[in-house]
């Protein structure tokens, strides 16, 4: 018996090291055919998208064996459905798109939904990716010492937020270089209100809870020098300013600034920019603005670089020009390198196959162009200049591929697109380079357990309060403003930002 | 009726001696067989998931499964009575209820017996279908009727009101008007699919009674009154139990819809549910979304207890159990 389970026992010893022993080995192992499960949030595409994913697969069968299954996490309740699908796993999924701002990748993180990835597994499995990202961006992606992210840092794109208004309206209005402030924004609106009767000057969708940080983010990087920290869960937490990161800005606590923002917001309101039950309104502001309905759609900048050329088309002349936030005060961050990112999911049956999947997702030229543009003499070609021109009458919806890849995108791949109006975009992207800051708290990873239940309490604070102060819904803002203020208090905004500030000081040092 | 017909067995058996199990089980094959369906689905849906309901004292970890996450007590459930919300969230929620509960029972009744006595059966059949449709209208869109419907500066009502020379009241800033306008709408949805429930109730009536009782010479009301309504009395004492079990859950689409995050109605129109979505949208908190919906699950528990106790007292034939 005993020579039976020592033998059992050696057994289990050699298995449990042939994995090793094959990794010692320069050549991987890739003789079994895997599938490898992607989640992505996004709508299941009903365009060429599966054809194209056919294609991608015979590239992947043929480079290491594998081939992709997407899961798609449509928009319908997808924040639950996201996370559910994290909570849940069980071998099911293999790739993970997240991000730390919108994903909630370090919560999910510190509850185990992410497998750690070691440095030599990264080397060996995703060597193009290991070298791709610099030193100091791995380190942004590490919880505990160890890396649970594959950042998109390669690729620059601008989602601060701000507001799209017509150039010509602007002209007509005598704001000759277009709007730049909260002022000229006030000034073009009451040209809109006074001179054209049909139009709404901004008809604001104030149902949605994104409204309220926005705008209220949008005033106050735009009158003071805080800065955002993001993956707190409430909107209350900033900053200083860009050399006075680690302190935490009492803009919410006291001061004016707060006050200013809800009495102009109410005499916006009063003047009628908006319409009187906006916080029930649930319309496609986007579209009213393409059809001339209003005057302005507040979005971020990557929204615009398309939405300039779409009213192009269709209000020719429209000039569509971008306010952004922060620009008076020259407060700009850039975006966070984990903004998107790739993770492995913990109980991944193939986790090394799923690296050197996402390798060639994000670096291998012909899989790259399959995933981000189709197929190409059928779905685009290359002009001379080296943008991509689609085919006569090609529709995204319906002849277009949507793989939803915002976790890898890689500008030494990417394809402009000839249709865009570049000068305007790069105009937009040398000002912002010339005074952004990197987003200073990469390093930090909250742990907010402690205080998760005063932080749920805040956020009910803030959402009742801060959609009335934004579209300024109130008979006395400075009281109201008061009000909220004591609401915070007492729901223990004091015990956060001691917390919050212990956990800055204790990874930047004070 | 399988009520009637487990009565009967045993009313039948108790002369004799107490009837066993498997006797019972033997003499009503058919009827439990039939209600397979609903026992397998409620096994399922609703016992199987019981005990992770553990998941509310726990701080849950993907990684190491709902019971090996570490155990943190009461914790998750401070958070909704450290607010200082809750009084009035219950009030909300409770009020709610009973408006839904008992308004929505006495149209229900009064148009399954207004149903019954019409005699054309085309009109009967088109108008059971025409009240059962916004039963089907997801609340989205009836947010989208209503606001169609109330909006200051472009609604139906709006411009009706100013067309008249009136002077149309800000109804997206009344608290005041909410309940009134979330009670209609909730009846207006619901009514259809309960009279269905009643007027089944009536068309599975003796109609040997109905014709006694014409022969004796009663009219339509006297019948109404000493024939069908006292042949009702069980169904609706039943179906108010069911309801008051949930008398602590409020219907999330309904109200999130109609009223958004338009705090200036939140005094009338904040119920648990969503006041539990405003605090928790950021944060995923599996542990203490659980531990509010097993805090409304146990409050109901007792209530129907209590309320099944109550009615017990009454006349025990129409207690639950």
């Amino acid at each position: 018996m005993k020579k039976l389970v020592a033998l059992l026992v050696a057994m289990m010893m050699l298995t449990a090291m042939l994995p090793v022993m094959a990794m010692a080995d320069s050549a991987i192992d890739t003789s079994e055919h895997v599938v490898i499960t992607y989640l992505v949030t996004g709508d299941i595409p009903t365009n060429r998208t599966e054809e194209v994913l056919a294609k991608i697969n015979e590239k992947l069968t043929e480079k290491v064996n594998a081939e992709l299954k997407i899961r798609w996490i449509e928009w319908t309740d997808w924040t639950t459905k996201y996370n559910l699908a994290l909570a849940t796993q069980s071998g099911d999924i293999d790739l993970i798109g997240t991000a730390t701002d919108w994903l909630n990748a370090w919560p999910n993180i510190q509850k185990g939904a992410f497998l750690p990835l070691s440095e030599d597994m990264l080397k060996t499995y995703a060597p193009k990716t290991w070298e791709q990202v610099p030193a100091e961006n791995w380190e942004l992606c590490k919880y505990n010492g160890e890396i649970y992210l594959m950042p998109e840092d390669h690729y620059a794109q601008w989602t601060n937020h701000g507001f799209m208004y017509r150039g010509d309206w602007a002209r007509e209005a005598g704001l000759e270089n277009g709007v730049h402030s909260w002022a000229d924004l006030a000034v073009y609106f009451q040209y809109i209100k006074d001179n054209k009767p049909d139009v709404i000057p901004w008809d604001a969708n104030g149902n949605g809870s994104s409204y309220g940080p926005q705008m209220a983010g949008g005033w106050q990087t735009s009158h003071t020098t805080n800065v955002y920290i993001e993956g707190i869960g409430v909107d209350l937490f900033y900053g200083v300013s860009k050399d006075d990161p680690y302190t935490l800005s009492n803009y919410y606590i006291e001061g004016d600034e707060l006050v200013n923002f809800a009495k102009e917001m109410k005499k916006w309101a009063d003047a009628g920019y908006w319409r009187t039950d906006v916080l029930n309104y649930t319309g496609d502001v986007a579209a009213e603005m393409e059809e001339g309905k209003t005057g302005a759609h507040q979005h971020h900048t990557q929204t615009w670089t398309g939405e300039r050329t779409t009213m192009e088309k269709k209000q020719p002349g429209s000039d569509l020009g971008f306010f952004w936030f922060g620009e008076e005060m020259n407060n700009v961050v850039g975006l966070n390198i984990t903004h998107g990112a790739m993770a492995v999911a913990m109980t991944s049956k193939n986790p090394e196959r799923a690296l050197m999947v996402y390798d060639l997702m994000r670096n291998d030229p012909e899989i790259y162009r399959l995933m981000q543009y189709g197929i190409e003499g059928d779905m685009y070609t290359i002009d001379e200049n080296g943008y991509i021109v689609r085919p006569e009458g090609y529709e995204q919806s319906k002849d277009g591929v949507d793989l939803n890849y915002w976790w890898g995108r890689n500008d030494d791949l990417e394809l402009r697109d000839g249709k865009k109006d570049w000068e305007a975009i790069d105009a937009l992207y040398a000002a912002y380079d010339a005074v952004k800051i990197n987003y200073p708290y990469g390093r930090v990873v909250f742990d907010l357990a402690n205080v998760q239940m005063y932080l749920d309490n805040l956020s009910n604070v803030y959402n009742t309060y801060m959609p009335r102060i934004v579209f300024g819904m109130m008979d006395d803002p400075e009281a109201y403003v008061a009000e909220f203020r004591a609401q915070l208090k007492a729901a223990g905004i004091d015990i956060c930002m001691q917390e919050i500030q212990r956990q800055l000081d204790a990874v930047y040092g004070k | 009726m399988v009520s009637a017909n487990k009565k009967g067995v045993a009313v039948n058996q108790k002369s004799y001696r107490k009837p066993s199990l498997w006797h019972v089980i033997a003499q009503n094959k058919t009827l439990l067989l039939m209600c397979v369906p609903a026992i397998v689905f409620f096994f399922v849906f609703s016992y199987m998931p019981m005990p992770g309901a553990y998941i509310a004292f726990t701080n849950f970890q993907y990684n190491k499964g709902i019971w090996a996450s570490p155990f943190v007590g009461m914790q998750n459930f401070k958070f909704l009575f450290q607010s200082g919300q809750l009084g009035l969230l219950l009030r909300n929620t409770i009020l709610y209820n009973l408006a839904f509960i008992v308004l929505g029972n006495v149209l229900q009744l009064t148009f399954a017996i207004l149903l019954n006595e019409v005699q054309s059966k085309r009109y009967k059949k088109v108008t059971q279908s025409m009240m059962f449709l916004p039963y089907f209208i997801s609340d989205v869109l009836v947010s989208l009727l209503v606001y169609n419907l109330l909006n200051y500066d472009y609604g139906f009502i709006s411009n009706l009101v100013r067309a008249l020379g009136g002077e149309m009241p800000k109804v997206y800033q009344m608290a005041g008007a909410w309940p009134i306008i979330i009670v209609l709408v909730n009846l207006w949805k619901g009514t259809g699919y309960g009279t269905v429930v009643y007027f089944a109730a009536i068309t599975g009536m003796d109609s040997s009674m109905l014709e006694a009782a014409q022969i004796d010479g009663a009219n339509g009301f006297q019948r109404i009154r000493y024939i069908i309504l006292p042949t009702l009395k069980p169904t609706v004492v039943i179906l108010f139990l069911f309801a008051i079990g949930g008398i602590l859950k409020g219907n999330f689409g309904l109200f999130y819809n109609l009223v958004g995050n338009n705090s200036m109605l939140f005094g009338t129109t904040d119920i648990i549910e969503t006041y539990v979505y405003r605090s928790m949208m950021n944060s995923f908190n599996f542990s203490q979304s659980s531990a509010v919906g097993l805090f409304q699950s146990v409050v109901g528990f007792f209530i129907v207890i209590g309320a099944n106790a109550f009615v017990k007292k009454l006349d025990s034939d129409y207690a639950l159990f």
